[in-house]
C-alpha cells in the first residue's frame, strides 16, 4: 500500500496548524516553539521522503532542517527573550487575535485558491499548495506584528515554505545550492538578532521610531 | 573562443574582495584599511581587465560571466573603491561608532563580494545567495551611527529585503520545477516554452527582486535605509546594490522566449512607470537630502526597469542610465556626506549658502545634482532619453508621457531643493568654521558619469534615427 501521498497530506496539514496557530498566539515564547514544531514537522517530513526514495540530499537537508531551525535558530532565539528579559507577550498582537486569526484563515484560502487557479495543473504533487498557504502565511505574519523576534519567526516560515516546496516538486535541485541558503538564513537570523539585541538596548523590541523615519 | 585569461581575472575578482573582507579584522584601524584600499583596487583592476579583453564564457559548473555582467562589474567595483578611500574621512566624523574600523571595512568589502559574486556566477540559485548576502553583509553597516532611527531602518531593510527574496526564491523553485535547470546560460541559450508555471515565475521573481530593486510598492525599506546608512554605504546602495538585484532580475527575465510575452512585458513597464512617477512626487515633500537622493535612486530604477520591460534601444537606454547615475549618484552621496560632517545636520531647511561655506562641495554637489537627473550632457541624459525614444519607437505615447512626467518631475524637485541649500541665503547669523572635507572623489566619479555621456551621444544619433524609420519617417 502506498502511503507516500497520506504522509505527505497529513504532514503538510500539522504544518498548516501550526502556521494558523502562531498567526493567533501573542505570547513570544509558544511563537518560537510553534516554528520549532513546524521545522520538525518539516524536518520529518523531508526524512520520511528521503527514506521512501533512497536520497542522500534529502536525508541531509532532513538532517540541517532539524539542526538549523528546529534546534538551533529556536535555542538562539530563547537565550535573547533571557538576556534581555523581553515582555513575553507581544503588546499589540494580545488585543488582535481575533483579527490575526481570521486573517490568517482568510490569507491561507485566498493563496489556496490562486495556486488552484495558476499552478495547480503544472504541479499537481500532493500537497504543493500548501507551500504556497505557508509562504503567504509567513509574509503575513510580518507584515501584521511587530515584536522583533515574532517578525524573525514569520521569516523562518517563508523559508519552511520554500524548503516544503523545494521537496515536494522541486526534487533534484543541486545540493551545494540548498546548503548556502541554508547558511544564508542562518546568516539573516544572526543579523536580526544582533539588531533586535541593538534596538533593546535603545528601547523596547516593539518600539519604533517610525515619526522619524517620515516621508 | 575563449580567453584563457579570463577566469584568472574572474578569480582575482572574487578574491580580491573576500580576501579584504577577511583580512580587514585585523584589529588595527590603518591597517585595515589599507587591507580594504588593496582588495578594492585589485577587484576594479581585474573588472577592467575583463572589460578591455571582452572576456566572457562559463567556467566550470558555477561561474560565468557575458557581456551583460560585464557592463556592471566595472561600476560595482570602482563604486567599492570609491567608498573606501571615502570612508577614512567620514569615520573620524562619526562620534561613538556602532562598528569598529577593522569590521566596518570587512563588512564593506564582504558587501561588495556578495555583489561581484551575484554579478559572476551562472546558476540562478547561487545569484540569488549573492544578492541575499548583501543583505547580510550590508545590514550591519547601516547601524553605524548607533542611532535609533539607524536600528530601525536596518530592522526594516534585513526583513523586507529578505522577505521579498524569499518570494524570488520560491520563483526559482518553479522555474527548477519546470525546466530542471538553474544554469542562466543554458537558459537564456534555449529558452523554455512560456508555460503558465515559467510566466508566474517570472511575474514572482518581477516581485521578489522587485522588493531589493525598490520598486513601488515593495520600496518602503529604500529611503529609510539610503537614509540612514553612511554616506559611503549610501553611495553603494544606490549606485550599485540596486542595479545588481536588476541584474539579477534580468537574468530571470532573459531566458523568455522572445518576442517577451506582452503580460510580463506590460507587467514589468508597469511597475517601472509606477515606480519612477510615485518617487517623483513623494520626492517633492522630503526634509532629509539623503531621503531626496534616496527617493532619486528610486525614480532612476523606476526608469530602468521600464526601459527593460520596453526593450530594444530602451534597455540600452536603461544600462547606460544605471552605469552613469552610479557614478553620478555615489558622487551626490558623497557631497551629502561632506554636508553632513560639516553642518551635522540631514534637514534640508538647515542648510544654505554651501556655496560659500564649502565651495568646493558646492560644486561637485550642483553637477551630481544635474547629473543624477538626466541633464545633458551626462550619460543619465542619453540613457532617458533613449528610454522615451523606446517608448515612442513602440508607439506606446502613455508610457512615454508618463516616463517624461516623472523625469521632469524629479529634474525640477531635486536641482531647486540642492540649488535652495547651495545658492539660499543663511538665515542665522553664526557662520561654519572654515574648511571642508575632501572633494577628489566626487569630481572623479563625475567625470565619469560626464565622459560616459559624450561618448554615448553618436548611439543617441543612431537610435533617434532608427526610432524615426519605425514610426515610419526618417531622413529622406
Amino acid at each position: 500500500m502506498d502511503l507516500s501521498g497520506d504522509v505527505t497530506a497529513l504532514v503538510g496539514a500539522g504544518i498548516l496548524l501550526t502556521a494558523l496557530y502562531l498567526q493567533a498566539e501573542s505570547f513570544v515564547n509558544p511563537v518560537i516553539d510553534g516554528i520549532a514544531l513546524q521545522s520538525l514537522l518539516l524536518a520529518g517530513l523531508l526524512a520520511w521522503l528521503a527514506y521512501r526514495e533512497g536520497s542522500l540530499d534529502l536525508a541531509l537537508l532532513a538532517a540541517i532542517t532539524l539542526a538549523v531551525r528546529g534546534l538551533l535558530i529556536p535555542y538562539v532565539l530563547r537565550h535573547q527573550i533571557r538576556s534581555y528579559r523581553w515582555r513575553v507577550r507581544e503588546r499589540l498582537a494580545a488585543h488582535r487575535v481575533t483579527g490575526h486569526a481570521l486573517a490568517a484563515v482568510a490569507v491561507a484560502i485566498g493563496a489556496w485558491f490562486i495556486f488552484q487557479e495558476t499552478l495547480a495543473a503544472a504541479f499537481p504533487q500532493p500537497g504543493a499548495g500548501l507551500a504556497f498557504v505557508l509562504l503567504a502565511e509567513g509574509l503575513l505574519m510580518l507584515a501584521t506584528r511587530t515584536n522583533t523576534l515574532v517578525q524573525v519567526v514569520g521569516y523562518l516560515e517563508e523559508e519552511n515554505a520554500i524548503v516544503y516546496a523545494g521537496a515536494l516538486f522541486a526534487k533534484g535541485l543541486p545540493l551545494f545550492v540548498e546548503v548556502v541558503v541554508f547558511l544564508d538564513v542562518l546568516g539573516v537570523v544572526l543579523v536580526s538578532v544582533i539588531l533586535s539585541a541593538q534596538r533593546t538596548v535603545i528601547g523596547s523590541p516593539e518600539e519604533t521610531h517610525l515619526e522619524e523615519l517620515a516621508g | 573562443m575563449i580567453d584563457p585569461s579570463t577566469p584568472f581575472w574572474i578569480f582575482l575578482l572574487l578574491v580580491f574582495p573576500a580576501s579584504a573582507g577577511i583580512l580587514a579584522m585585523v584589529p588595527n584601524a590603518r591597517a585595515s584599511e589599507v587591507v580594504a584600499r588593496v582588495g578594492a583596487v585589485g577587484a576594479v583592476v581585474a573588472a577592467l581587465a575583463l572589460r578591455v579583453s571582452h572576456g566572457s564564457g562559463t567556467f566550470g559548473p558555477y561561474l560565468g560571466i557575458d557581456t551583460i555582467s560585464g557592463v556592471f562589474l566595472v561600476p560595482v567595483t570602482a563604486i567599492y573603491a570609491t567608498s573606501v578611500w571615502y570612508s577614512r574621512e567620514y569615520l573620524r566624523s562619526v562620534r561613538r561608532p556602532f562598528l569598529s574600523p577593522p569590521i566596518y571595512y570587512a563588512l564593506l568589502s564582504a558587501f561588495a563580494f556578495a555583489m561581484i559574486a551575484t554579478l559572476v556566477v551562472r546558476d540562478l540559485g547561487l545569484m540569488w545567495i549573492g544578492v541575499e548576502g548583501t543583505t547580510v553583509a550590508s545590514a550591519l553597516l547601516l547601524v553605524l551611527e548607533r542611532r535609533p532611527t539607524s536600528v530601525e531602518a536596518a530592522w526594516r531593510y534585513t526583513l523586507i529585503a529578505s522577505a521579498g527574496l524569499t518570494i524570488a526564491l520560491f520563483a526559482l523553485l518553479l522555474l527548477y520545477a519546470s525546466t530542471g535547470t538553474l544554469d542562466a546560460f543554458a537558459l537564456a541559450a534555449h529558452p523554455p516554452a512560456a508555460t503558465l508555471a515559467v510566466t508566474m515565475a517570472v511575474a514572482l521573481a518581477l516581485v521578489g527582486y522587485g522588493t531589493k530593486i525598490g520598486l513601488f510598492p515593495m520600496h518602503t525599506w529604500l529611503p529609510d535605509a539610503h537614509a540612514e546608512a553612511p554616506s559611503p554605504v549610501s553611495a553603494m546602495f544606490s549606485g550599485v546594490l540596486l542595479p545588481t538585484a536588476l541584474y539579477a532580475f534580468l537574468r530571470i527575465y532573459r531566458i523568455l522566449p522572445s518576442p517577451t510575452p506582452a503580460t510580463l512585458s506590460t507587467l514589468v513597464l508597469g511597475f517601472g512607470v509606477a515606480t519612477a512617477l510615485v518617487a517623483a512626487l513623494l520626492l517633492q515633500g522630503q526634509r532629509s537630502y539623503k531621503r531626496l537622493l534616496a527617493y532619486s535612486s528610486m525614480e532612476v530604477m523606476g526608469l530602468a526597469v521600464a526601459g527593460v520591460g520596453l526593450g530594444g534601444i530602451a534597455l540600452y537606454g536603461a544600462l547606460l542610465l544605471l552605469v552613469a547615475h552610479a557614478f553620478a549618484k555615489s558622487s551626490a552621496f558623497y557631497g551629502a556626506g561632506n554636508v553632513l560632517q560639516k553642518t551635522g545636520t540631514t534637514r534640508m531647511a538647515d542648510v544654505r549658502d554651501l556655496r560659500h561655506t564649502m565651495p568646493r562641495t558646492a560644486g561637485a554637489w550642483v553637477l551630481a545634482a544635474a547629473g543624477v537627473t538626466g541633464a545633458p550632457p551626462f550619460g543619465t541624459f542619453v540613457g532617458e532619453v533613449l528610454i522615451v525614444v523606446g517608448a515612442l519607437a513602440l508607439g506606446n505615447l502613455l508610457a512615454a508621457a508618463a516616463i517624461v512626467v516623472a523625469i521632469l518631475l524629479a529634474f525640477l524637485g531635486i536641482n531647486g531643493q540642492i540649488g535652495r541649500m547651495v545658492f539660499g541665503a543663511r538665515a542665522g547669523a553664526e557662520a561654519p568654521s572654515p574648511g571642508e572635507p575632501p572633494t577628489a572623489i566626487l569630481y572623479l566619479n563625475l567625470g565619469v558619469a560626464l565622459l560616459l555621456g559624450i561618448v554615448a551621444i553618436p548611439y543617441l544619433t543612431d537610435a533617434v534615427r532608427n526610432a524615426a524609420v519605425a514610426l515610419g519617417g526618417g531622413l529622406p
